[in-house]
């Protein structure tokens, strides 16, 4: 049996557990590859005209699994608990997949998390192990070791994230989800050029989820989203040691649109950016913006603007 | 005399000018880029060659900006590439230097730079939408059979401006059309229309910035009188329009130009070089990049559009 995992949305914050899991229980699977303009346009045609990008690319890389693999992986998160709800996207995202492609005949496997009614992430990974046909025991065994090497890569990014926070180079915060910011089609050309500008990008998704979601408080009490709490919590972390915040966004994200007012109103002592992504195909606009907005970091720091 | 050269290629259109080692503009040109980056680009350095002529100026460096600055600066081998807020900031603020705010409307998009003690402290640029920029007004101007060059002065005639939907342009449109028929003035409809452009824009790109005085209002909807008229009142501040307004970025880009201290004899007679580009679709990935690559002469000088080093054309040097 073949597991297929659509590299998409949720993928990119649970990639190592999910990974390991299967690995462990000795399930194959296969993963969509990086997105890509093929991915995007086919994606298009399966999402109503009004979703958002990542929703969009999402159904691309379902679409790409169709064929290759016997049960797609398909999470949908409705609530985690005391760290706040998530957007109705992940919520529906298995439904709108499977009612996208109904008669192309797919298999789901589906990974349910709803803290308020479920217990926790256990039992999720336990009912997972049940449906690819694992005894409790051998799940258990998977997920603890999953959850082993997920702390494990976090860790490690988290300490060379920290090294970048030294020395007096330029460095900007990037505040996005990690379906955007890792992408390589949406987030990669920012970043990319962020470095070409020679200034550092610090990934605000890299950080210490727990301590994130405790000082989001500072910025703001009240957003109800679990993962914008935790981008919250984490420019409050990393403000002091950053030259400017980039907001990247994709059109047309609810909750961004909300969370990204918020921060340019109470994060008033660095220059923010708001970088709103849509599909397009020219570079010019974001160079432009993301140009401009590294030069007034580099006015401010008083260096010879004609070196950036 | 050294000079430096500073384009600026906009949707709309083309700004050039040549300034001495002192910032003091020795010709200067403005033309319509009618969709044609390159010819524009030839038809400005002839003008600006002729301005220039029986002088003793050589142009020592090039700066390029506007939308078109990669391919204007690969034409002219420029020494500095900047995008254009930068450049307006550096123009202006060599004009204005004690300026607070500059509000810029283009043919396309609309920005506001703030300013503190002759630097850039802060910016913001219209995202994904063109509303209320000069393209909106001129399609409304023709919507009108009125010149949109005459626009601003019919708008001063107006006592009563129709209040007009600002938010969106399609909206905006509809209300248009709408209020017209009903039996609104044609002058009142305008300078309605000034003002949703001034509300629009102040509630987008502006929003929770703060707008101190002096302001300094350019690009190309600045020559509407109508317009100015609609920032000043509402924001209860005089507002400047430069008569050389619509060539800060230009200027700006000159002056970076002469700061680099990268230089180079530039010759005039590029102009009369040949200039081609053509798209190429790169199939090495699914991404199947739109690569532009541009050619001097028939020989390959640059290249730009791909994505990933799969698509990288190295240019013959």
């Amino acid at each position: 049996m073949k597991i297929g995992i659509p590299r998409a949305l949720l993928y990119y914050r649970y990639h190592t557990l999910w990974e390991t899991f299967f690995e462990e229980l000795g399930v194959e699977t296969v993963i969509s590859p990086p997105t890509n303009k093929g991915i995007l346009d086919s994606g298009s045609i399966y999402a109503i005209d009004e979703s958002c990008l990542p929703m969009k690319i999402f159904l691309g890389h379902v679409e790409w699994l169709i064929g290759r693999c016997d049960m797609i992986l398909l999470p949908r998160i409705a609530s985690l608990g005391r760290q706040g709800s998530a957007c109705m996207r992940y919520q529906a995202a298995y439904d709108v997949a499977r009612n996208a492609f109904r008669g192309r005949q797919i298999k789901l496997l589906d990974y349910n998390v709803d803290l308020r009614k479920n217990g926790g992430q256990i039992e999720t990974f336990l009912s997972l192990g049940r449906a690819v046909g694992k005894k409790r025991a051998q799940s258990l065994h998977a997920y603890l070791a999953a959850r082993q090497a997920d702390k494990a890569v976090g860790t490690a990014e988290l300490l060379h994230q920290q090294d970048l926070l030294r020395g007096d180079r330029c460095r900007i915060l990037v505040v996005g989800h990690p379906y955007n910011v890792y992408d390589p089609y949406v987030g990669g050309p920012v970043l990319d050029c962020l470095r070409a500008l020679n200034t550092v990008p610090i990934i605000a998704d890299i950080v210490d989820r727990r301590e994130a979601l405790e000082r989001s408080a500072n910025i703001s009490s009240t957003l109800p989203w679990a993962f914008n709490r935790q981008l919250v919590g984490a420019i409050d972390i990393y403000r002091r040691y950053v030259d400017g915040i980039v907001l990247m966004s994709t059109f047309p994200c609810g909750p961004d649109s909300l969370v990204n007012e918020i921060v340019v109103r109470r994060v008033r002592e660095l220059p923010v950016l708001n970088l709103l992504i849509d599909g397009q195909e020219g570079s010019a606009g974001l160079e432009t913006r993301l140009e401009s907005f590294v030069d007034i970091i580099h006015f401010k720091r008083e260096e010879d603007i004609t070196l950036a | 005399m050294k000079a430096y050269l500073g384009i600026d290629v906009g949707s709309i259109s083309t700004k050039g000018v040549v300034i001495d080692s002192k910032n003091a503009i020795l010709a200067s040109e403005y033309l319509w880029t009618e969709g044609d980056p390159m010819g524009a680009v030839r038809r400005l350095l002839k003008a600006l060659a002729s301005q220039l002529e029986g002088k003793d100026v050589q142009v020592a460096a090039v700066g390029t900006t506007g939308s078109a600055r990669k391919l204007t600066g690969a034409m002219t081998d420029a020494q500095v590439v900047k995008n254009e807020i930068t450049a307006h900031a550096i123009g202006t603020t060599s004009l204005y230097p004690d300026v607070r705010t500059i509000f810029e409307i283009g043919g396309q998009d609309s920005k506001i730079i703030l300013v503190e003690n002759g630097i850039v402290v802060d910016y913001a640029m219209n995202t994904l939408c063109a509303a209320g920029t000069g393209s909106f007004l001129s399609s409304q101007a023709r919507r009108l059979g009125v010149q949109v060059e005459e626009f601003g002065e019919i708008a001063l005639t107006s006592q009563h401006p129709t209040p007009i939907a600002a938010r969106c342009t399609v909206f905006a449109e509809s209300d248009l059309v709408h209020k017209a028929q009903i039996g609104h003035k044609k002058e009142d409809i305008i300078a309605g229309l000034c003002k949703a452009v001034v509300t629009n824009y102040l509630n987008n790109v502006g929003k929770g910035k703060k707008i101190a005085p002096p302001i300094v209002f350019q690009g190309g909807v600045s020559k509407n009188v109508g317009v100015k008229k609609a920032f000043e009142d509402a924001t209860g501040f005089p507002v400047t329009v430069d008569p050389n307004g619509h060539l800060t970025g230009a200027l700006g880009v000159a002056i970076l130009a002469r700061k680099s201290g990268k230089e180079q004899p530039f010759s005039f007679g590029v102009a009369d070089m040949d200039f081609v580009t053509r798209g190429v679709e790169c199939g090495k990935c699914s991404n199947r990049c739109e690569i532009i690559c541009v050619y001097q002469n028939g020989r390959l000088i640059d290249s730009w559009g791909n994505r990933c080093e799969n698509g990288a054309i190295r240019a013959a040097k």
